[in-house]
């Protein structure tokens, strides 16, 4: 296990954040390994996404535009991951935790013979072994996993977690030979996008987030949307605001949505029940406007504010506004 | 049809839940087993196929645990299920995400299917890990985060899978893995009738030698140990301002935001 490869999500070439910083994190495995860090970008757009990373710390960038990508379930995705990964031999996979990510990583783990750690916020090399720190039961418990040397090793990396190191180190790009004899199933008829802009919800530096104090969609719209602007941050919700059926499932916070860690979290209406903490409780700054001063929220948060979200929330728009304002 | 639900018998979710410090495994005795909260989702799409196909279509719920848990499976049977299946053998203990699928894809070829159902992720630690590494020993198609199953028989299946973004329209052949969101629609109660009748009905154990497994199992073959446990960062207690107004409550927030350089 010396060499790092990056699985590279992006959508007709545009990418995440959380991309850059696994090729910064792969570059300091690598070196910590005495290897080679490597990127993996398959799919329509893939040169001119390979090209832009060519800005980053790498030493190989592994590409390839065959349509099948984009035509079939991810198996496509999979077998170039696969191809690179042989090539290269027992090495680190880095795979961003977001629904793609963990579905390329159980199947790439699965074909490799690898083990699979999921949702790591921090990596260490200690004699010669990588370990992989993630929150595990709910938050309550930190755990450090070793992969066994000399095998190879999935991990699925939580985004937010590192930060990125933009920095030219020469790649060398590379297109990758399409695997022969495969042949693919699962089509995919349409990719319809309920959520335009909600990509960076995962990374966005600030998320406000609306549940069912909301009490309906529009306030969605028209408190906290501007309040988010305002901020340069992305709005969220609680599943019982998705369940609702106010915002679209893919703005849910929690277990069983996102798992966030922006630098500033504001839970709007929320009584932040276990299963939504899990998605937040890593934020750099909480706070909570809650008209219950005893919510659960408060035990997380930073600051707690009691009171009427309705009165709250245009205020403070105003005032985030203008001190921009002033600033510009 | 044949429909196979998997499901992951776990600690309460309700219970606190701890990590042995010597074994640094979970604690899983003298805790209530429950099923998985996720894998209630995935028994309520198998009920809802099995409405919508007809009584030629079946529905087996899988899981590999001890033995000594296989009751805690008669919740699933009192839904509506046939009947349950559960690979059981001590050279298991300790299986991690790899060894778990590869076992589990052995039993789910000797009990045959036409639909598997899963999860999307397990409350107790995985996170989602086993269906893809499951679909990829069985060489069937994984459809993952199903929120809807639009059509499926004469051997094919389309349905509505959740994005990070939306959904997508996905079509292909069975036998496939089809893993499901909560969307597919809250997990039924289960009837006094449905309690009685379970308790008539079977739950057969396999061991792994019945399942033909051929390799070594368990902790030795294992791709990771952990190394460490301890305890998160706490936070310190919050600030709580009880606003008087709108304006208060809105300046309260600004102020902090400014001192933590955030606005
Ligand atoms: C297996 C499982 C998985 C789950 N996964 C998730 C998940 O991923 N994410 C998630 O979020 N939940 C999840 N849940 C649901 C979770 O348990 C809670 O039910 C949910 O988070 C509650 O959402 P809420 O806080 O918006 O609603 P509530 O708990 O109803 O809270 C609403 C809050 O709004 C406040 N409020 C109301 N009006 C006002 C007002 N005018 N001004 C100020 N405050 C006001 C109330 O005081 C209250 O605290 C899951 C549950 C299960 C069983
Ligand atoms: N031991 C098991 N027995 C049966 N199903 C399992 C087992 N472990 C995981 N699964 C299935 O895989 C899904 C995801 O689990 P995990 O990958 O452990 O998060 C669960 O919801 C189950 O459907």
């Amino acid at each position: 296990m010396r060499d790092v490869i990056v699985f590279v999500e992006h959508s007709g070439g545009q990418t995440r954040k959380v991309t850059f910083e696994l090729a910064a994190e792969a570059r300091r495995l690598a070196d910590a390994l005495g290897g080679k860090a490597h990127a993996v970008v398959a799919g329509s757009g893939a040169a001119a996404l390979a090209q832009q990373l060519q800005n980053h710390p790498l030493d190989k960038i592994h590409h390839t535009d065959d349509p099948d990508v984009d035509k079939y379930l991810l198996d496509p995705f999979v077998d170039y991951l696969e191809a690179v990964a042989k090539s290269v031999g027992p090495s680190v996979i880095l795979v961003p935790n977001t629904m793609l990510g963990r579905d390329i990583a159980g199947r790439i783990a699965a074909r490799l013979n690898a083990g699979l750690a999921s949702d790591v916020t921090e990596l260490r090399v200690e004699n010669g072994r990588v370990n992989c720190v993630a929150p595990k039961l709910q938050g309550s418990t930190i755990t450090t996993c070793a992969f066994k040397a000399g095998d190879y090793g999935v991990i699925t990396v939580r985004p937010n977690a590192f930060s990125a190191a933009p920095k030219s180190t020469g790649a060398e790009v590379l297109t990758i030979e399409k695997p022969s004899g495969k042949s693919y199933k699962m089509a995919v008829e349409s990719d319809v996008e309920e959520a335009s802009g909600e990509l960076g919800l995962e990374e966005a530096p600030v998320v406000v987030s609306g549940g069912r104090g909301l009490g309906g969609p529009q306030p969605f719209e028209t408190l906290l949307k501007p309040l988010a602007d305002a901020l340069g941050g992305a709005v969220g919700a609680s599943r019982a605001a998705a369940d609702a059926g106010w915002v679209p499932y893919s703005l849910q916070i929690g277990q069983t949505g996102k798992i966030v860690s922006p630098q500033l979290y504001l839970a709007v209406g929320i009584s932040g029940a276990i299963q939504h903490k899990v998605g937040m409780q890593t934020a750099g700054t909480i706070v909570a406007i809650n008209r219950d001063a005893t919510v659960p929220i408060g035990e997380t948060a930073d600051l707690l504010v009691v009171g009427d979200l309705f009165q709250i929330v245009p205020a403070l728009t105003a005032l985030v506004q203008k001190a921009k304002a002033a600033h510009a | 049809m044949k429909i196979v639900v998997t499901v992951k018998l776990v600690p309460d979710p309700n219970a606190v839940r701890r990590i042995d410090p010597a074994t640094k495994r979970l604690v899983r005795t003298g805790v209530d087993t429950a099923l998985n909260p996720f894998d209630e989702y995935a028994i309520e799409a198998a009920l809802q196929l099995k409405e919508r196909l007809g009584p030629d279509t079946t529905v087996t719920i899988f899981t590999m645990a001890p033995e000594s848990m296989k009751e805690s499976l008669r919740k699933a049977l009192a839904m509506g299920a046939d009947d349950a299946v559960v690979l059981s053998d001590p050279a298991l203990e300790g299986s991690d995400v790899s060894v778990t699928s590869y076992a589990m894809a052995q039993a789910l070829k000797k009990i045959g299917f036409d639909v598997i159902l899963s999860g999307a992720l397990s409350d107790d630690g995985n996170t989602g890990g086993v269906p893809g590494a499951l679909a990829e020993h069985l060489g069937v198609p994984g459809l993952t985060n199903v929120r809807k199953i639009e059509e499926i028989g004469d051997g094919r299946i389309k349905a509505q899978r959740e994005t990070d973004t939306g959904y997508q329209v996905v079509t292909g052949p069975l036998p496939a893995l089809v893993t499901v969101t909560m969307a597919v629609g809250e997990p039924r109660y289960a009837s006094l009738k449905g309690i009685m009748g379970a308790k008539k009905k079977t739950i057969d154990v396999l061991s792994a030698a019945d399942v033909g497994i051929d390799r070594p199992l368990g902790s030795d073959s294992a791709k990771m140990e952990v190394v460490a446990i301890a305890a998160p960062k706490s936070r310190e207690k919050a600030r709580v301002v009880e606003a008087a107004d709108g304006a208060s409550g809105a300046q309260a927030i600004f102020d902090f935001l400014r001192e933590r350089k955030l606005v």
